[in-house]
């Protein structure tokens, strides 16, 4: 019932009095044309109606107050039919909509009004408020729409207008009746912040149709939102709910045949897990409406003599203040798809989750059996995806330890030959007991789906029906447009699994792809998705994040490794990691190359900066920054090196003792003395040296030299110290002791002792020549390798870095140092890989290091076995100005790889060093305090790609190269 | 900037175990700062004489030989007035393998066997060469008399010191 200050457009008597009926309605149909192409627009969306152009909607805003007003009139007619007044503006701009959506029916009746209507008089109406049937017919957005979504990006407008509309007028009509939820969860606190809302809701109309503007400026279709990102915070709230209480739920045992042993909290998601799949209720919860809905009594019907009928029955009906929906059935929380998220954080054993849950859920449906399935199709038929194919080896591996032999198959389709899918699966199609699972790469699949897009035949892949998806590492299909996304969405699965550590990466709409996949309706829509979840959030309107949190109550588990079980232990235990930054001082001989670079890379950045040019030239200056970081690891990475002496071909550069003398004796040939001397000299050599001293630092010679030509020693260190004055005064290298010379540097013979094992005890020494440039880094890291194996003589390390081409300098010296060592980096085949990380796991006495590259085992590896970490690139340091401490933030794709250690199943404490040489780019410190310092981090990342230069990353440059004339 | 250990070491055995007829202590306040003696060795005309020495090693020691100057006035043709010392270890042919001692030694050597074909000081050189019974002769009386010259005004001149060794630095550079 609504009371109307309305107020009448007339002058002159007859026209209304009390008492009299009302016709409450919108401008006539015919009269409609001439509101012009403003109005007529406008009527047309009300009235459902989406013929008219694109172009036609687009040229104008959407959505202007002036609009508004012109288009929402609601006129007052008599019974005969002559209009005379009007409805308020704040009473007609809802009602209009509501009008013309054709969902509810107004019945008027004048309470009030002066006897002789004059334009403007006060007119008092009362209304009576009929909902119409088609108001609560099941909304058919999704279904009627789904073209218009299809068809272009800025159509959506148009469905997200309606939604929008029909949503908040619902809402303002419920508000002026005054009618409240009698039930219904999340809908306290709505009405109070209506005004808000609606304020959001003018936001986004603006934005929007800016937006679009846009677009058709361009000419082109373009991914119009970049979306504001989330924020850590956002992010907690967002899984906090759906966390609530992951703690007491129950836990569930595997079967016989999965041979490892679950924690507690893998046995709860197994449950989880189990019970979706199974169309039970959600194990966590069992709302019983649907949690978007709420419940609303029809007031009861105040007729004419204020009789209330007693008899009626008070009928609930139920509204859905998020969609705009109407029902008088109950809404039930429904799940049509099977399946869910699996959305643990990194490293505690996802996949064991779910291969837990193949063994325990490998029979077919039981229930519910659609008619479709055809009688010979066996639903043992799983696949699984996974992001590479390193990952994809990974996979194989785990489960088919997991399980007894015999009970499980699994083809791995990938690659330029893989088989006929059918055939693969036809291949044992008696053995029912056997599990199948196929494996194969997102990439795969990817272009399965291209292929059978141009082709009319499909791939087998889209055609079986599987009876369980698992989208390993889901978030790499997070782009809804990707090929992979759409290749995933058209897989015919009876149960999905995403499985990610992220499910937002970044943005909300990270989500979408993940619930397009698993079909959850009606969020797998995206013009749905986009009105009620992205755009609110986009207006800052808080409900959007109350949305996405009920959205993944019913559909995701997410267990952190801080989160406690009942007994308030931490559910995953992880040994100490201990960090520390050793930092290195260069050589004079690097430091001349590298400030050499550096004062070269200075200079073209000011001459850029001073003519602007900054922005053109910025791969150039990433490509600069990326020259600097390498001149710190090594000086030959960055100088065209003719030098042989950066990799021999003989690596390891081993001279036997035997030849040594002899060719001693070549040379002196006349002196026999001088032969038995160097003999004598050699044979020393596997007695004892300890004590020998060096005669230049009069120290013990740790690493001892030998000049080839006198069999005179000291030690390397020394020695090179001698070779770099002497090559920096431009003189002859001689012999310290005795002065013999010249000397070539290469020449000179390295001793070198291999550490004592307990099944040699001999001693026994190694020579090799001095054909190996080390570097400040280098050297470094064989120290503290050295002092390991002292400490442990079988310990495993593992050593990242970016660059590939200083992996190479790192074995190669690790090699000269009689390491054992194993690489792995992208440049390798699946099988290389597997092999090299497979000997680096086997248990021996000796030590092991393994060289790995930033980008190709940042993610994925499990590294457990080694509990030592050596990270030589140097890290981007961070300190902020507040806090009194530094505080190191070591960039994600540092602490991703450190995680490879650092994760389940490691026992030990971890110990990671990082390599940072003093006063270069790489121990730069950088107050900066905003994190999307895009240009700093691009550049220490992969370089590659020039993104966008904003003129804080420029600065940011310029804080790179002013700080370091300082020091330079 | 700390002393290396090799300093450290030479020192502990210099004065531990000195070398006959030769006495190196460093300074407290500088250790690289040595005060040396080096007494005229046996049938040489320097013979009975004790001569003041200082040495200083530089930065870069042992890269870079130590500079020794004689304190001491004296009558030689490879020592000038200066007292700076021509001695191949000490400029082009040094190397790091050589020590405080080592130097030392040699020098006291170069005491006993002048060699006027290579002089610092020309005019000595040349009397030497002359009438080599006359020069040596003249040697230790010159030598005597520096010392009573020397004595009332102090040996610890360091500012003088420091002079010299910018003009002897000057002079190697030539």
């Amino acid at each position: 019932m609504v009371f109307a200050h309305a107020w009448s457009n007339v002058s002159g008597k007859g026209y209304i009095k009390a008492g009299d009926e009302v016709k409450i309605m919108r401008e006539p149909q015919e009269s409609k044309n001439s509101g012009g192409s403003k109005a007529e627009t406008k009527k047309k969306i009300g009235d459902g109606k989406k013929q008219m152009s694109l172009k036609a909607m687009l040229k104008q805003p959407l959505k202007t107050s002036s609009k508004k007003k012109t288009d929402n009139i609601v006129r007052l007619y008599n019974a005969r039919g002559f209009e005379f007044g009007r409805l308020p503006q704040d009473v007609s701009s809802w009602m209009a909509k509501l009008i013309d959506l054709g969902i509810v029916e107004f019945r008027g009746k004048m309470m009030e009004c002066p006897e002789k209507l004059s334009t403007g008089a006060t007119l008092i109406v009362t209304a009576d408020v009929y909902m119409l049937p088609t108001a609560f017919k099941p909304s058919n957005f999704e279904t009627d729409q789904k073209p218009t979504v299809m068809f272009s990006e800025g159509a959506e407008t148009l469905d997200e207008q309606m939604l929008r509309e029909r949503k908040a007028s619902i809402l303002k009509l419920f508000d002026a009746l005054n009618l409240r939820p009698q039930a219904g969860a999340n809908f306290s606190g709505r009405k109070t912040d209506e005004e808000i809302h609606e304020e959001a809701m003018k936001k986004i109309a603006q934005r929007k149709s800016k937006k679009v503007t846009e677009i058709v400026g361009d000419g082109e279709e373009i991914e119009v939102d970049d979306g504001e990102e989330l924020s850590e915070n956002d992010l907690d709230a967002i899984y906090k709910k759906a966390q609530k209480s992951d703690r007491t739920m129950a836990e569930m045992e595997p079967p016989s045949t999965f041979t490892f042993t679950l924690r507690g909290y893998q046995k709860q998601a197994l449950l989880w897990m189990h019970s979706i799949e199974l169309g039970k209720m959600d194990a966590r919860e069992a709302a019983s409406m649907h949690p978007l809905w709420c419940q609303y009594a029809f007031p009861l019907p105040r007729d004419g003599d204020g009789v209330i009928d007693l008899t009626a029955d008070e009928k609930p009906f139920y509204f859905n203040p998020y969609s705009g929906e109407l029902s008088l059935d109950f809404p039930k929380a429904e799940r049509k798809g099977r399946g869910g998220i699996l959305a643990d954080e990194m490293g505690m054993g996802k996949t064991i989750e779910l291969a837990a849950l193949i063994h325990t859920n490998c029979a077919p449906d039981t229930e519910q059996q659609p008619a479709e399935e055809s009688a010979t199709g066996p639903k043992q038929r799983q696949l699984k995806l996974s992001n590479a194919f390193k990952k994809a080896s990974r996979r194989k591996k785990q489960p088919p330890v997991a399980v007894n032999p015999g009970r499980s198959r699994l083809p791995l389709w990938h690659g330029q030959n893989r088989l006929d899918l059918e055939d693969v699966l036809e291949d044992d199609e008696d053995r029912d007991s056997v599990i199948k699972v196929v494996l194969t790469s997102y990439g795969v699949l990817a272009s399965e789906h291209a292929k059978s897009g141009k082709s009319s035949s499909k791939s087998p892949v889209f055609e079986i029906e599987w009876l369980r998806v698992v989208l390993d590492e889901a978030h790499s299909c997070k782009s809804r447009s990707s090929k992979t996304a759409k290749a995933v969405y058209a897989l015919n699965a009876r149960r999905r699994w995403a499985v990610t550590g992220t499910p937002i990466v970044n943005k909300l709409e990270d989500l979408y792809s993940l619930l397009k996949f698993l079909d959850f309706q009606p969020w797998s829509d995206f013009s749905f998705f986009r009105s009620f979840i992205t755009l609110p959030f986009l207006a800052r309107d808080p409900k959007a994040i109350e949305i996405v949190q009920v959205i993944l109550e019913s559909i995701l588990l997410r267990r952190e490794k801080t989160m406690l079980d009942t007994n308030g232990k931490r559910i995953v235990e992880l040994p100490q990691k201990e960090v520390t930054v050793e930092y290195l001082e260069f050589s004079s001989v690097e430091r001349k190359i590298y400030n050499s670079l550096f004062n070269s890379a200075k200079r073209d950045f000011q001459q850029l900066d001073a003519k602007g040019l900054i922005g053109k030239n910025y791969t150039h200056i990433l490509a600069m920054l990326m020259r600097l970081r390498r001149a710190v690891l090594h000086p030959n990475l960055v100088l065209s090196s003719d030098d042989e002496r950066t990799l021999p071909e003989d690596a390891e550069g081993t001279v036997d003792v035997n030849d040594l003398i002899k060719r001693f004796a070549n040379d002196d040939e006349e002196e026999g003395s001088v032969n038995v001397f160097a003999q004598n000299a050699l044979n020393d050599l596997d007695i004892d040296e300890e004590d020998a001293e060096c005669p230049i630092c009069m120290d013990i010679m740790q690493s001892p030299m030998i000049i080839p030509q006198c069999m005179h020693r000291c030690c390397k260190e020394c020695m090179l110290t001698c070779c770099a004055t002497a090559e920096e005064r431009g003189e002859e290298l001689h012999c310290p002791t005795c002065s013999r010379g010249p000397l070539n540097e290469a020449d000179l013979i390295e001793v070198f002792r291999p550490p004592r094992s307990s099944q040699d005890p001999e001693p026994h020494v190694i020579l090799r020549k001095n054909n190996f440039h080390s570097s400040t880094k280098l050297d470094a890291l064989v120290q503290n390798l050295r002092k390991l194996r002292e400490q442990d003589p079988c310990f495993r390390a593992v050593v990242f870095s970016q660059f590939t081409s200083f992996l190479d300098l790192i074995q190669a010296v690790l090699k000269r140092e009689h390491f054992e060592q194993y690489r792995f980096d992208g440049s390798m085949d699946v099988k290389k890989r597997g092999k090299a990380l497979e000997e680096f796991k086997a248990p021996t006495r000796k030590p092991k290091v393994l060289v790995v590259s930033l980008k190709a085992g940042g993610v994925g590896l499990n590294l457990t076995t080694a509990n030592h970490v050596f990270m030589v690139n140097g890290l981007l340091v961070e300190r902020r100005d507040r806090e009194p401490r530094q505080v190191f933030l070591i960039p994600c794709v540092e602490i991703g790889a450190i995680d490879r250690v650092h994760r389940i199943g490691q026992e030990k404490t971890v110990y990671v060093k990082h390599f940072i040489v003093s006063n270069t780019i790489e121990g730069r410190i950088l107050r900066i305090q905003k994190r999307k310092t895009a240009i700093v981090k691009e550049a220490f990342r992969s370089g590659g790609s020039g993104g966008s230069t904003d003129p804080e990353s420029i600065e940011n440059l310029k804080i790179m190269f002013e700080e370091d004339s300082d020091d330079a | 900037m700390a002393l290396p250990k090799r300093i450290i070491k030479e020192t502990e055995r210099l004065v531990a175990d000195p070398a006959p007829g030769i006495t190196a202590a460093p300074h407290d306040d500088n250790l690289r700062y040595f005060d040396v003696t080096i007494q005229g060795p046996d049938g040489s005309p320097f013979q009975q004489g004790i001569f003041k020495l200082e040495l200083f090693l530089p930065e870069e020691y042992p890269m870079a030989p130590p500079k020794v100057r004689f304190l001491t006035k004296i009558y030689h043709p490879n020592i000038d007035k200066l007292g700076r010392i021509c001695l191949d270890i000490l400029k082009d042919k040094w190397s790091p393998a050589l020590q405080i001692r080592t130097v030392l030694l040699s020098i006291q050597a170069l005491l006993s066997a002048p060699n006027p074909d290579d002089p610092l000081a020309p005019d000595v050189a040349k009397h030497y060469k002359e009438n080599e019974k006359d020069a040596q002769r003249v040697s230790p009386r010159v030598d005597a008399a520096v010392r009573v010259r020397m004595r009332p005004s102090g040996a610890d001149d360091r500012s003088e010191f420091s002079l010299h060794l910018f003009i002897e630095t000057r002079h190697l550079v030539c």
